[in-house]
């Protein structure tokens, strides 16, 4: 077998054995760790959720422009590239009036007394419309007023701006997301420089306990690397496991409680993608190499700092 | 002979070698020294006569502050630290206090120095038996150090130190531990390894050990040579 190869399987032993030797260490190394990256986790989930959640809500966030059935087709025209030149709408639907009573017949599907009342009256009483969504739902009211304005008076009816209880429900998913993102930075920041002393601390001990073997080692002709290497290897470990543990956490998490809400409409997409194979895959993998990175960073320092490599 | 030729002959060359420390002053003043390859060295001197010093020299533990130093071809003035560790594989080391590693037996404690220069397993399983044999430990393969006598200890960490064939054995006060009968097993063992060609240094205290040998026998006092005799006797 190649030196190389040799060295790397005895460095990748070497590491491994150390990880288990102090557990108590050990233990509360990764546990650390683990608090730390289920809340970074956690903290992305819940914000993607309710993005998704606030954009899904937005949909029913709508201005609906109820027009006079005099109004003339120039007007609506023009009416609809003033509402479309501004930046916060996205769209401008026309609904004509018999889209209008089609509509109202699969809403009413269940009430065929009410269906049929409307037919009794003969003519086609509801009133054409455009519906009108947004982008940036803080400029809502601003863009109700283009219709109010004088030169619409012949065109339009009346003005319905959203149902108020969603924009409630919008804003105040707007503020936890808000709440949840910055919660989530502070707590990542603080376990993450918890954690990051810990395994530096683990690290400091290994090569403190293991000073004469260390020295050996240099005497003996061991190379940097191969003296490294196990406090690499086990710094590592510590990133694998609680990567894998956490991960799992967030999984369970997702499984369990999010599957509770996953039929509301809101919520069922980032139900279907944070369960997509792809999802899981990837949270996985970014877990464990972010706690991979923090090990390794942790234990470089500490080898830099206790190791005098650089001494011979 | 020209100075180049000269060098490539010894296996240690000094040249005008001094090391100050900041604290403590100076430790070794201008010293001079040739070893031939295969020779046998005795270091005597007093306790901070500047021994320590220059065996740390030779393993490249410290750095001179100035002059010349050559082993085994290679000069440390162009030496790189990257290439240190191969250095130190041409160099055993023996010290006083052993140095095993005390949760490794004696097989796993000669293993050891054959895993870090990354020797493989069935490699290292063919040479550990000869050398325990040149020591005199064979059969105490499994043995941990709290188990083997002072003298056997240090003929473990001899073992560790010639099992990868070093051109140079150093033997830092090896003896200093040791009662006389155990201190006589270590020399022998350092004797016959030098009959197979390996050059050894060795530092001591012990007058009988050094009346008795009729090496070459280097005082040091003060960090200066102020004897140098072949078969020399203690002073």
């Amino acid at each position: 077998m190649d030196r190389r190869l040799i060295g790397l399987r005895r460095v990748t032993i070497s590491g491994i054995k150390n990880f288990f030797r102090n557990s108590w260490l050990t233990i509360a190394a990764t546990a650390v760790m683990v608090v730390s990256l289920t809340i970074i986790a956690s903290a992305v989930v819940l914000n993607v959720t309710a993005k998704n959640a606030i954009s899904e809500l937005s949909k029913n966030l709508q201005i609906s422009i109820y027009l006079k059935d005099s109004a003339s087709q120039d007007s609506i025209n023009q009416l609809t590239k003033e509402l479309k030149s501004n930046k916060a709408v996205s769209s401008v639907t026309y609904i004509s009036k018999a889209e209008a009573q089609k509509q109202f017949n699969t809403t009413f599907q269940s009430d065929p007394t009410l269906v049929a009342g409307l037919q009794i009256l003969g003519t086609n009483t509801l009133p054409s419309s455009l519906e009108v969504s947004l982008t940036d739902l803080s400029q809502i009211n601003n863009v109700g007023t283009v219709p109010s304005q004088s030169k619409y008076n012949d065109t339009v009816d009346s003005v319905t701006i959203g149902k108020t209880d969603v924009k409630k429900t919008i804003d105040r998913a707007a503020s936890a997301q808000h709440f949840i993102t910055l919660t989530s930075i502070v707590l990542a920041i603080i376990f993450g420089i918890v954690s990051m002393l810990i395994i530096f601390n683990t690290i400091r001990m290994a090569i403190f306990t293991r000073g004469d073997e260390i020295k050996i080692m240099k005497l003996i002709g061991a190379t940097p690397t191969f003296i490294r290497g196990p406090y690499l290897i086990e710094a590592s470990m510590y990133g694998l496991i609680a990567g894998l543990i956490s991960s799992g956490l967030v999984l369970l998490g997702i499984f369990t409680m999010g599957i509770k809400i996953s039929n509301q409409v809101e919520f069922t997409k980032t139900y279907n993608y944070f369960t997509s194979a792809r999802i899981i895959v990837a949270m996985i993998f970014g877990l464990v190499v972010l706690g991979i990175f923090v090990g390794v960073f942790s234990s470089l320092l500490a080898m830099k700092k206790h190791l005098r490599l650089k001494t011979w | 002979m020209g100075y180049f030729a000269i060098i490539k002959s010894r296996m240690i060359l000094l040249d005008r070698v001094t090391k100050n420390y900041n604290k403590r002053g100076t430790a070794l003043k201008s010293i001079s020294l040739h070893v031939e390859p295969k020779e046998f060295v005795i270091i005597v001197g007093p306790s901070g006569a500047g021994k320590s010093t220059l065996l740390k020299l030779l393993t490249r533990e410290e750095k001179p502050t100035s002059g010349k130093i050559i082993v085994g071809g290679i000069d440390y003035e162009t030496l790189k630290d990257r290439k240190i560790p191969l250095l130190r594989r041409k160099i055993g080391v023996v010290f006083q206090d052993f140095k095993l590693l005390p949760n490794k037996n004696v097989y796993e404690n000669v293993a050891f120095a054959l895993e870090v220069v990354g020797m493989g397993n069935k490699e290292i399983a063919r040479t550990i038996p000869k050398v325990l044999d040149i020591v005199g430990l064979t059969g105490k393969e499994s043995s941990y150090p709290s188990e083997l006598s002072g003298g056997e200890r240090q003929r473990v960490a001899i073992a560790r130190a010639i099992a990868r064939q070093p051109k140079i054995l150093i033997a830092d006060e090896p003896t200093g531990n040791l009662d006389a009968d155990h201190a006589w097993d270590v020399i022998r063992v350092l004797e016959k390894i030098n009959k197979y060609g390996t050059t050894v240094i060795l530092t001591t205290h012990n007058q009988e050990i050094v009346n008795k040998l009729k090496r070459r026998v280097i005082t040091i006092r003060d960090g200066q040579i102020v004897s140098d005799k072949s078969g020399g006797k203690y002073k």
